[in-house]
C-alpha cells in the first residue's frame, strides 16, 4: 500500500512515459528472477558435494566368473573355502558359509555389499532341476546372501530353512531360494559355482540382481 | 555485591517481571520438564562422549581389543567403557535418549487429552510434533556411532527404509550416510558424527527455545479449578522461588533415577556384539521404532508396483507412508478440533468422549503394531496380526466411547464439583 502511494506521488512530480516505466519494471523483475534462480542453482551445485563420490577400487568390483570364494568372517577370513570346509560346516548348527569373491589377482572384493554370498554343500537329490543345473555336481550351492527385503545378511538356519534374522524372511535353498515366509518380496539370485582343485569357483553371473529390492 | 549487580542488570525489575511469573500446578505439567531435563542430560553426557570418541573407522589395535584390529570408532567405545564411570555415562546417554522420547510422547498425550493444543496454542503443538520427530531422528543418527555389528545392522534397516522413498530416497539416504552403508565405508562415520553431535542438537535447541518462548508468551493452560478460584487470573506458584525449587528437586530426582538405571543396566554391550562383519546378528529396533517394524512385518511382500521409475513396495507403505500419515494427522489435530474462543483452561477427558476414545484407539494401534514386531518370536500369524493391528484399535475406540457415554453421558456439561477448602484439594486430581 505504502509502495503504491509512493509511486503515485512520484508520478505527480515527474510525469513519465508509462511505457518506459513498464519496461523498467519488467527488467527489474527479470533481474530478480534470474538472480534467485542462480542462487538456487548454485546452492544445489554446492549441495551436490554432499553426494558421496563413487570410487573405482578393485575391492569394490562385482563378482565375476573365475573368482574363488573365501571366508567372509571368522578366524579363517580371507582364506579360500574348500570342499572340506563345506563338509565340516555341514555338521555344524549353521551348515553354510558366508563368503566373498576373490579375484584371480588375489583381491578380496569385500567392499561391495552385494558381493556377500552364502555357500552350502547340499544333497543334489533334494534340489529342483534348475537349482541343480547351477550347483556343482558335488552339491555345492551358492546364493546372494543379501536379503531381498531390507538388505540384512541372511545368516540363520532354522528347521532346514534359510532364515533372515532381521524380519524373519525364509528361503528354500533347494528351490532357487523361493520365498517361503516373511516379508521378503523376491528370491535371492543363485550364483552358479563349480569346484576346481578343491576350491569353490564362480562359474557364471548371478541369475538376477543381488541386493535389497527397494 | 547484589547492589552492584542490580545497578547494572536491574535484577529487581527482572525479578518482578520474570521471576514472579505464575506457574499453574499440576503433576502432569512436569512431563515437559522431564523432556527438557533429558535433553540437558544428553548434551552434558554427549560432551563427555565426544571428547573421547574417534569418528573414524581406520583400523586400530590395542590392549582393549586384545591386539585385534578393529575400527577406531569401535575401539573408542571400548576406551570410554574402560574410563572411571565411562560405561555409566555412556549408558546415561543411552537411557536419557529413551526417557526423552518417552516423556515427550507422554507430554503430547497429556496436551492432546486435555485439549491444550487449541487456539491459541496450535503453533506450539506443531513445534512440539517437530520436536518429537527431530528427537527420534537424532537418536537414530547416533545408532551407528559405536560401530559394532548390532549397531550397523540396525542402522542398515533404517538406511534401506529411507532408500525406499520414491525417486529421492536413495539420494537422501546416500547423502545422510555418505554412500552405501557398509562395514567398510570409511565416510559414513565422519558424516554421521557431526550430524548427530552438532547439527541436529543445534536444531533441537532452536526448536526447544521457540517452544519455551511461545509457552511463556501464551502462558500455560490451567487446571479447571482455577476458573472457579479466580476467573480470568492465572492461579499458580511464582517461578521464583517455588516453581524453581520444584524444578530443581525434580531435576535432581531425575538425575538420581536415570543414573541408577544407567548403573544397573549398562547400555549396548559393544564388546558382546563385536565389530561389524559380513554376517548379520538378529536385531530389533528400539521400542519407539517397534511399531513401524511391526507394520513392516505384516505388509505382504507382493504389495508393490512401479510408477514413473519408482517402486512403491512394502517398505514404502510401512516405513514411510504410515509414519508420514500419522505425523500429518498429528499436525492437523488443532485445525480439525478448532475452537474460536481462546482456550484458557484444561478440558476434562471425561467431557470429551470422542477425542478421548480416539486417543485410546490410537494408543491401541501403537501397542498392537508393536506386538507385531514380535511376530517371529511369538509365532503369530499374519491374519491374526492384521486383525490385532487394524480391527482391535477401532473396536477399542468404539467400546471406550460407549462406556464413556454411559458413565458420563448424563452430565457432560455439568461442571465437576470442586471443593475449595478442606483436604483433597482439587489441585491434586
Ligand atoms: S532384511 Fe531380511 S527379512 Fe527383512
Amino acid at each position: 500500500m505504502a509502495d503504491h502511494e509512493a509511486t503515485a506521488h512520484h508520478h505527480e512530480h515527474h510525469p513519465e512515459d508509462p511505457q518506459a516505466h513498464a519496461t523498467r519494471r519488467a527488467i527489474l523483475q527479470a533481474a530478480i528472477g534470474v538472480s534467485a534462480g542462480a542462487a538456487v542453482l548454485s546452492t544445489l551445485w554446492v549441495g551436490a558435494g554432499l553426494v558421496p563420490r563413487e570410487e573405482k577400487i578393485p575391492s569394490k568390483e562385482p563378482v565375476a566368473v573365475g573368482d574363488t570364494l573365501v571366508f567372509a568372517t571368522g578366524p579363517k577370513a580371507d582364506q579360500e573355502i574348500t570342499l572340506d570346509d563345506l563338509r565340516a560346516a555341514q555338521r555344524e548348527r549353521i551348515p553354510f558359509i558366508i563368503a566373498f569373491p576373490k579375484s584371480p589377482e588375489n583381491v578380496v572384493k569385500k567392499d561391495l555389499i552385494t558381493n556377500t554370498i552364502m555357500v552350502i554343500l547340499a544333497d543334489p537329490a533334494k534340489m529342483s532341476p534348475e537349482t541343480r543345473q547351477y550347483a556343482s555336481p558335488e552339491g555345492v550351492l551358492a546364493y546372494s546372501a543379501v536379503c531381498k527385503h531390507l538388505g540384512c545378511t541372511v545368516s540363520q538356519w532354522q528347521n532346514d530353512t534359510w532364515l533372515c534374522p532381521c524380519h524373519g524372511g525364509r528361503y528354500d535353498i533347494y528351490n532357487q531360494a523361493k520365498v517361503v515366509g516373511g516379508p521378503v518380496p523376491a528370491p535371492v539370485p543363485q550364483l552358479p559355482v563349480k569346484v576346481e582343485g578343491g576350491k569353490v569357483v564362480v562359474a557364471g553371473e548371478f541369475l538376477g540382481k543381488p541386493g535389497a529390492d527397494v | 555485591m547484589y547492589q552492584w549487580l542490580d545497578d547494572r542488570l536491574s535484577i529487581g525489575k527482572l525479578y518482578a517481571k520474570a521471576f514472579r511469573k505464575a506457574f499453574p500446578v499440576h503433576h502432569s505439567f512436569f512431563l515437559g520438564e522431564i523432556t527438557l531435563f533429558s535433553f540437558v542430560t544428553l548434551v552434558l553426557t554427549g560432551i563427555f562422549l565426544t571428547l573421547n570418541y574417534e569418528p573414524s573407522i581406520r583400523p586400530v589395535s590395542g590392549s582393549l581389543s586384545g591386539g585385534q584390529e578393529v575400527p577406531a570408532a569401535y575401539y573408542s567405545i571400548l576406551y570410554i567403557d574402560s574410563l572411571p564411570f565411562g560405561a555409566v555415562i555412556r549408558s546415561l546417554h543411552h537411557w536419557a535418549a529413551h526417557i526423552m522420547i518417552a516423556a515427550a510422547f507422554l507430554h503430547m498425550l497429556r496436551i492432546h487429552l486435555t485439549g491444550a493444543y487449541k487456539n491459541p496454542r496450535e503453533l506450539n503443538w506443531i513445534v512440539g510434533v517437530f520436536l518429537l520427530v527431530l528427537a527420534i531422528i537424532t537418536a537414530f543418527t547416533g545408532y551407528a556411532l559405536p560401530f559394532d555389528n548390532y549397531a550397523l545392522t540396525a542402522t542398515k534397516i533404517g538406511y534401506e527404509i529411507g532408500a525406499a522413498a520414491p525417486w529421492v530416497g536413495k539420494l537422501l539416504s546416500n547423502i545422510l550416510f555418505a554412500g552405501e552403508l557398509s562395514p567398510t565405508n570409511t565416510q559414513t562415520i565422519p558424516r554421521l558424527f557431526p550430524i548427530h553431535v552438532l547439527w541436529l542438537p543445534l536444531a533441537l535447541m532452536g526448536l526447544i527455545g521457540a517452544h519455551l518462548a511461545i509457552m511463556i508468551k501464551q502462558k500455560h493452560t490451567q487446571p479447571k479449578y482455577a476458573e472457579k478460584v479466580a476467573p480470568g487470573k492465572i492461579v499458580g506458584v511464582p517461578l521464583f522461588p517455588q516453581q524453581a525449587a520444584m524444578m530443581g528437586i525434580l531435576f535432581l530426582v531425575y538425575i538420581a533415577v536415570t543414573t541408577f538405571i544407567a548403573g544397573a543396566f549398562l547400555a549396548h554391550p559393544v564388546q558382546a556384539f563385536g565389530p561389524p562383519t559380513a554376517n548379520t546378528p538378529p536385531v530389533k529396533p528400539d521400542w519407539y521404532f517397534m511399531w513401524i517394524y511391526g507394520i513392516l512385518q505384516i505388509i505382504p511382500a507382493n504389495w508393490r508396483f512401479e510408477f514413473l521409475g519408482a517402486t512403491f513396495g512394502p517398505q514404502f507403505w510401512g516405513g514411510i507412508l504410515v509414519p508420514t500419515v500419522i505425523i500429518l494427522g498429528a499436525l492437523a489435530i488443532p485445525f480439525l478440533d478448532y475452537s474460536k474462543e481462546k482456550q484458557r483452561y484444561l478440558e476434562l477427558p471425561s467431557q470429551h468422549p470422542f477425542r478421548t476414545s480416539f486417543v485410546v484407539g490410537m494408543l491401541m494401534f501403537y501397542i498392537m503394531s508393536t506386538l507385531a514386531g514380535y511376530k517371529v518370536d511369538l509365532g503369530l500369524s499374519n491374519g491374526l496380526l492384521w486383525v490385532l493391528v487394524f480391527i482391535v484399535p477401532i473396536v477399542t475406540g468404539v467400546v471406550c466411547y460407549i462406556i464413556m457415554k454411559a458413565i458420563y453421558g448424563k452430565d457432560w456439561n455439568q461442571e465437576p464439583e470442586i471443593k475449595l477448602i478442606g483436604k483433597g484439594s482439587a489441585a491434586d486430581d
